[in-house]
């Protein structure tokens, strides 16, 4: 992990995208869009549903085949790079990976190291350091020894980035990481892909939730219809007038000077209806106090 | 629980040299194989008759145990067997072939069954790797259902057409080892040999697998190329038992379910050298138990070999999670 802070000095982006287009089944997901990671920053991909977010990171990732457009990896193309190279310089984290019956925390994350262990040998010394360090990281020491059927869909958010952080990659790449979580199990994974950032990681991530993308992320690209349509901080690229264009709500970022953040959106466009509802609400609670109690037995 | 499964297939391999229509001694036994001083007779029965179907057994049964390993790990799905891939309905319909319509050439069975096996798989890998989505899971599945129904159909088409002839075939399709020498293994070990090899370099990939597509991607493994290795390396192996041994392939569908039940993990570093050694444990003791139980007749193996692994498969089963 000191390796990856210490490529934070180089000018050479970590990943760099031009005109990428990746057409599936006759149908083109992504159009010509642009992307560039630096090392030691939290790029957030945002836009609505069936913008072509994951198809353009997939492709990126070199996970997606892409059709037109250039991928570079610390400056050498993607396609010239064999799957263990490109192992070593990026690490992915499924939106949702296969849950397999049998296997352990620890099982999960020695898979992930196995990049950096030859064949017919067993994991030595440094790749076990590695194992436990990623666990630790991610906090999943206490369940290292459960099976991954047993744990709960924050847990096993967290087991997958500890598989990619096993790999020792200095870029992570997670495809929306938070989009199954409740309420506590988010604010660890963004703590944690924050931290990593922070740490000198190359950070990319989908993220639906435009609150936690403008809180964590140094930078937003935002898609809309396969293209990348804005770049930039999030306050400064979050415009009412974008999430208007590109969403189509009315809606304004809000960011405080103790880094809270919040969308405040106009769901049902503004109309009244929210007060009448809360009214009504007052009076179901009324009717409910008295008919409630007979449900709970 | 390498250790036990090793002990258990000396163990099985040892009996299987002793018992049999003839009870020859441990001591024979041991005498013989370390090339000591033993009576004619037994050196012949030994050596010359039950060594060579016991290393059959062996190979046999490792390959199906861990041809059932690797398409239950490259396909994410328990219900992988070596039927699945189109090599059983291949088989059978060679072996059908040659011991019915040509019943003079019953020399050509093992290269029969291997032949019609490894074509029946490779129609199955072309039907499911072409077209959009190729290489998936399902369309791997479903070409391998259909192509062995197709060579189902065959097989049944020639047992109507010679009704007289229909009980050679039965020893086959109901699996069992004979006692022929080295001839057969001789001819086919090229192909065990092949797909052994395959199964070892791919126990890794597999691991990677089980974690999802993208994520053996993330680590540089291309899991189309893996599922078609995986799946070529068990019809070779599959294709080659048969060839040896006719239909068991219910051992490969089972012996990797009973390794991972009993030792609680599905890592296929684990699974895939486990398989080998149950598969081959499994097999050496049914053989001899199928040699024993009626001598001097000797009965198909397929049905003693589950009738010893059903019960403990089932007992298992129950406690499964």
């Amino acid at each position: 992990m000191e390796a990856a802070a210490s490529e934070t000095a180089t000018a050479q982006p970590a990943l760099s995208a031009r005109g990428v287009t990746v057409a599936m089944g006759g149908q083109t997901i992504v159009h010509e869009a642009d992307l560039t990671l630096a090392h030691g920053r939290l790029l957030a991909v945002v836009g609505p549903n069936g913008a072509g977010k994951s198809t353009l990171v997939r492709a990126v990732s070199g996970i997606q085949r892409s059709s037109a457009g250039g991928i570079f990896w610390n400056g050498a193309r993607l396609s010239s790079l064999k799957g263990r190279e490109l192992a070593l310089m990026r690490a992915f984290v499924p939106q949702r990976a296969l849950v397999p019956g049998g296997v352990t925390v620890r099982d999960a994350v020695t898979i992930g190291r196995s990049v950096h262990i030859r064949p017919w040998q067993r994991p030595g010394s440094g790749d076990r350091l590695a194992i436990e360090t990623a666990i630790d990281r991610t906090g999943v020491a206490a369940l290292a020894d459960r099976q991954l059927t047993t744990l709960s869909g924050g847990e096993l958010q967290r087991v997958q980035i500890a598989v990619a952080l096993a790999q020792d990659a200095p870029v992570l790449i997670a495809d929306e990481p938070t989009s199954q979580l409740d309420l506590g199990a988010t604010v660890a994974v963004a703590k944690l892909l924050r931290g990593l950032a922070d740490d000198g990681f190359a950070v990319l991530v989908v993220v639906h939730d435009l609150s936690l993308a403008a809180a964590v992320a140094d930078e937003v690209v935002v898609m809309s219809d396969g293209r990348t349509v804005a770049c930039g901080t999030p306050p400064a690229t979050l415009t009412r007038d974008l999430l208007s264009e590109v969403w189509g709500v009315q809606a304004s970022l809000e960011v405080t000077d103790d880094e809270r953040t919040a969308l405040s959106v106009a769901w049902l466009d503004g109309e009244d209806r929210p007060v009448r509802a809360a009214r009504d609400q007052e009076i179901d609670n009324d009717r409910n106090a008295y008919s409630v109690p007979g449900w709970e037995v | 629980m390498i250790f036990g499964l090793s002990v258990a297939v000396v163990v099985a391999a040892v009996a299987s040299l002793a018992f049999g229509a003839v009870r020859v001694p441990f001591g024979d036994v041991v005498e013989a194989l370390s090339g000591g001083e033993v009576p004619d007779a037994a050196w012949k029965i030994v050596v010359d008759l039950r060594l060579p179907r016991s290393v059959e057994a062996i190979v046999v049964g490792a390959a199906l145990g861990v041809a059932g390993a690797l398409l239950q790990g490259a396909l994410s799905n328990p219900l992988a067997s070596p039927d699945i891939v189109g090599v059983t309905g291949g088989a059978g319909f060679g072996a059908v072939l040659i011991l019915l319509v040509v019943p003079s050439q019953v020399a050509l069975l093992p290269l029969g069954a291997l032949f019609f096996g490894l074509l029946a798989a490779l129609l199955v890998f072309a039907v499911a790797w072409s077209g959009a989505g190729r290489g998936s899971v399902g369309k791997l599945i479903l070409a391998g259902i259909a192509i062995g129904a197709l060579f189902g159909a065959g097989t049944t088409a020639i047992l109507t057409a010679y009704p007289d002839r229909v009980p050679s075939v039965l020893f086959f399709i109901a699996g069992g080892l004979t006692s022929d020498g080295w001839h057969d293994l001789g001819a086919v070990w090229p192909y065990f040999a092949a797909g052994f090899v395959c199964a070892v370099c791919l126990t890794r990939p597999l691991d990677r697998l089980a974690l999802g597509d993208e994520v053996a991607a993330s680590l540089g493994t291309k899991p189309r190329t893996i599922r078609l290795l995986a799946g070529v390396a068990a019809a070779l192996l599959a294709a080659a038992a048969a060839s040896l041994a006719g239909l068991l392939a219910f051992l490969g569908l089972i012996v990797p379910h009973f390794v991972r039940m009993a030792a609680g993990t599905a890592t296929n570093t684990f699974v895939v050298p486990a398989s080998a050694l149950a598969g081959a444990a499994l097999l050496l003791a049914g053989d001899t138990l199928a040699r024993v139980v009626a001598a001097p007749v000797e009965l198909p193996v397929g049905p003693f070999m589950v009738l010893l692994g059903v019960p403990y498969f089932l007992y298992l089963l129950r406690g499964a999670v």
